[in-house]
């Protein structure tokens, strides 16, 4: 080892070290639940931590399966579902919207790159097929809606991740299929999550894999029934 | 190393055989509360993470509890696997490698059950084993190789069992520092041959 290296070690290293041993997992409880509670708060140490698992990672491979006993998965979801099952569906899955809307960007197309991988053919008879989802962005605009369709309720369900409307205009939320003038979804209402109801023709063209864009609008939705203010977001509806 | 844990999760289970891609999917669908997701992801993956609990706390009582707080955590922090760039397979083990360390650090004043710890041997890989260990491993192996042998093992040892910086340096028979100062070279040097 030479001095270059044990200054390394001890200056620039010093707190990715601390992550590599965090990861390996000796450190004392005191000290692992420090690092624990910066890696909650401190992003770039996070994605130093995230970088040493990915690193040792292969080690991994020696942890021989044992299967656990069989009530084990009972015990578990009496644990995580003891109340009604619908409804802790539902919550769950906006309250981890709400996670999203605090979540950077980046984790976002993170997820929707996820979600774009397709469909697996195991258990397909288990699968909610019916709902497609789209995360709705434009590189000029900071604005940010997360969009689900779920085919069974005729709902479109908007999450505001990010970017406000403009002071005296609204959002308005388009389907575009194919090369077919863009069909109004109506005006989002203002809100964290909220509701569209969509019908006949327009369930359709969703269905038929169509995408979703965000116009500006003067109060109470475009005049002319066609896009009149610049386009804020936009994007693809993927299957979940 | 995805495709030797998935044949090991096939092995124990006798499952229809899912591809990383399927699992990533699955890790997505239980972030956004899918259940029947849950249910097939626990079924998938359950043995390897029961492996981890199991080989770490080495008490079964203790690794039962383990491993529904491990899908406590899954079922709640599934969101952030989309920010990690681990495989889907790595990212659980993740979390039940974490988890298991906390209870155990949390559990473990000193280092008087060592032995007991010990008695778990890392398993030899058959030959098909390492027909199929694939890169990741076979990566971090080599770079393993390349430390003194009493280092790597005392690598393996902390990675695998969750061993402490306290417990190595009695076993190695060291003062603590100086096994302080063995894993920080190593793991620098372990960066340095991975990044080659």
């Amino acid at each position: 080892m030479t001095q270059a290296n044990d200054r390394d070690m001890e200056q620039n290293g010093g707190e990715n070290m601390l992550a590599a041993e965090y990861v390996l997992g000796v450190l004392p409880d005191a000290e692992r639940r420090q690092v624990a509670a910066r890696i909650d708060s401190d992003p770039a140490f996070a994605r130093e931590v995230d970088e040493w698992e990915v690193r040792l990672s292969g080690m991994a491979d020696a942890y021989e399966p044992v299967d656990p006993p069989a009530d084990l998965k009972q015990a578990l979801d009496g644990r995580l579902f003891a109340a009604d099952a619908s409804q802790a569906q539902r919550v769950g899955f906006w309250s981890s919207l709400a996670f999203w809307r605090t979540a950077t960007a980046a984790a976002l197309v993170a997820m929707v790159v996820a979600l774009a991988i397709p469909y697996l053919t195991v258990d397909q008879g288990s699968i909610t097929a019916e709902r497609l989802v789209a995360s709705l962005s434009h590189d000029d605009t900071d604005v940010h809606y997360f969009v689900v369709y779920d085919a069974a309720k005729s709902d479109v369900g908007l999450s505001h991740v990010t970017g406000a409307r403009a002071e005296g205009r609204d959002f308005e939320l388009w389907v575009i299929e194919g090369s077919n003038p863009p069909a109004s979804l109506g005006v989002i209402p203002v809100g964290s999550n909220v509701h569209l109801a969509v019908t006949g023709d327009l369930k359709r063209r969703i269905e038929a894999g169509a995408a979703f864009a965000i116009s500006l609008e003067p109060l109470g939705g475009s005049p002319t029934g066609e896009p009149t203010g610049p386009v804020v977001a936009v994007g693809d509806l993927t299957t979940i | 190393m995805g495709v030797r844990l998935i044949a090991n999760v096939r092995r124990a289970t006798n499952l229809a055989p899912m591809t990383p891609q399927d699992i990533s999917k699955l890790i997505v669908r239980v972030s956004m509360s899918d259940r029947s997701a849950f249910d097939l992801l626990y079924r998938q993956t359950s043995a390897k993470l029961y492996g981890v609990c199991l080989r770490i706390l080495n008490d079964r009582a203790e690794a039962d509890e383990a491993l529904q707080e491990v899908f406590v955590k899954i079922w709640t922090k599934a969101d952030r696997f989309a920010v990690s760039d681990l495989s889907p397979i790595s990212w659980l083990v993740a979390v039940a490698r974490n988890h298991s360390i906390d209870r155990i650090r949390a559990r473990r004043p000193a280092a008087d059950d060592i032995d007991e710890a010990m008695e778990v041997a890392d398993p030899t890989p058959g030959p098909e084993a390492l027909a199929v260990a694939s890169g990741e491993r076979a990566a971090i192996d080599s770079c393993l190789d390349e430390l003194e042998a009493e280092r790597a093992d005392a690598v393996r040892g902390a990675y695998l069992n969750g061993d402490s910086y306290a417990e190595l340096a009695e076993r190695f028979s060291v003062p603590l520092n100086t096994m302080r100062t063995w894993l920080r070279r190593s793991l620098l040097k372990l960066r340095e041959c991975l990044e080659r």
